[in-house]
């Protein structure tokens, strides 16, 4: 464990600002936020189902993921996190985590005492606000996938995460052109939206083939992005971004 | 238990198309999809696309060869006969 660099925490305003508006003074009272970063390697758990955390944990580089385990070795991802997300924020006001948080890549993460956030928020309630909207936000984010799940077909689910994946990453300047970095698996996909394996390579083959999606390496390109949308009825509301990526 | 297979072709929008329907006493209870190579290291093994009644398709498992497969459905019968 190190101390972070000041600079750390320039995710989390970025984060924030895409979201709420944030004065000068938040922004520094937030760049001078007390942090202890650490390096992960890819399935790597952050925090435990049942665990009592006494940190949060910013996430500064890499992605991770919120899942639950069930029976047989069953793995449900509820939501992958980018640079400048807290996903366990909730963990400030819920003594007890209800679910796992993991890196999905190798990952740099910042964690800060709840003591300090908690502080933060009594001296700034523009601040406490703006992580409020951001909860809110991510409730919004869980019923879309509910929606998702429950009501889209294969395609559907498919095109809509590339669709959420992409104007998250974009809002905090990580992807751009309709290009982002696609770290995740065929596996973490099917875990995440409900599907097997076989039907997520047939999607992602039947996707390439119509030229909506180049998948190089680590790194994906939508091809099409208003066919992507439609075919995802990917409608980016619920993500109430400040400054929307110009798609 | 005895099962019958019934060789059909599937249309799953992709290159799967080789396909056995498979009866247990008069039943459709399965259907397995032969994988292409456009799986990869799956090519060749046996999906569960869809099964009925007492077989469970939750988890869509994947088999090494028919007889695999039909080991396994026999069991799956055979337990919820026991249940």
């Amino acid at each position: 464990m190190n101390s972070a660099p000041d600079h750390s925490l320039n995710m989390l305003v970025r984060k924030l600002e895409s979201v709420a508006p944030l004065s000068h003074d938040e922004r520094q009272a937030i760049q001078s936020l007390p942090v202890m970063t650490r390096i992960l390697q890819p399935g790597q758990d952050i925090v435990r189902d049942g665990g009592q955390p006494s940190q949060c944990c910013l996430v500064l580089d890499g992605w991770t993921a919120r899942y639950k385990l069930l029976s047989e070795g069953r793995r449900q991802i509820l939501s992958f996190h980018i640079p400048g997300d807290i996903p366990d924020l909730q963990s400030l006001h819920l003594a007890v985590m209800d679910h796992s948080l993991c890196s999905m890549t190798v990952s740099t993460v910042a964690f800060i005492p709840h003591e300090s956030l908690r502080d933060l928020t009594a001296r700034f309630p523009g601040l406490a606000a703006a992580l409020w909207r951001d909860t809110l936000i991510d409730a919004a984010i869980f019923r879309e996938w509910m929606i998702g799940i429950g009501r889209k077909s294969a395609h559907g689910r498919i095109a809509h995460l590339f669709c959420e994946m992409y104007l998250k990453l974009h809002a905090v300047g990580l992807a751009d052109h309709h290009r982002m970095p696609w770290p995740l698996t065929q596996i973490d996909i099917g875990d995440a939206l409900g599907l097997s394996n076989v039907h997520v390579n047939r999607v992602l083959q039947n996707l390439r083939n119509q030229k909506l999606i180049i998948l190089d390496r680590r790194n994906l390109t939508m091809g099409d992005w208003e066919g992507l949308s439609e075919m995802g009825e990917f409608d980016p509301v619920y993500l109430h971004l400040e400054r929307r990526a110009a798609a | 238990m005895s099962l019958h297979l019934q060789p059909v072709r599937v249309a799953t929008s992709s290159d799967d198309s080789e396909s056995q329907l498979v009866f247990a006493e008069g039943f459709l209870v399965a259907m397995l999809v032969h994988l292409s190579e456009q799986h990869e290291d799956d090519a060749g093994r046996w999906f569960l696309e869809a099964g009925f009644g007492r077989i469970p398709s939750r988890d869509h498992p994947t088999f090494l060869d028919l007889d695999e497969a039909q080991t396994w459905i026999r069991q799956q019968l055979g337990n919820a006969y026991v249940s």
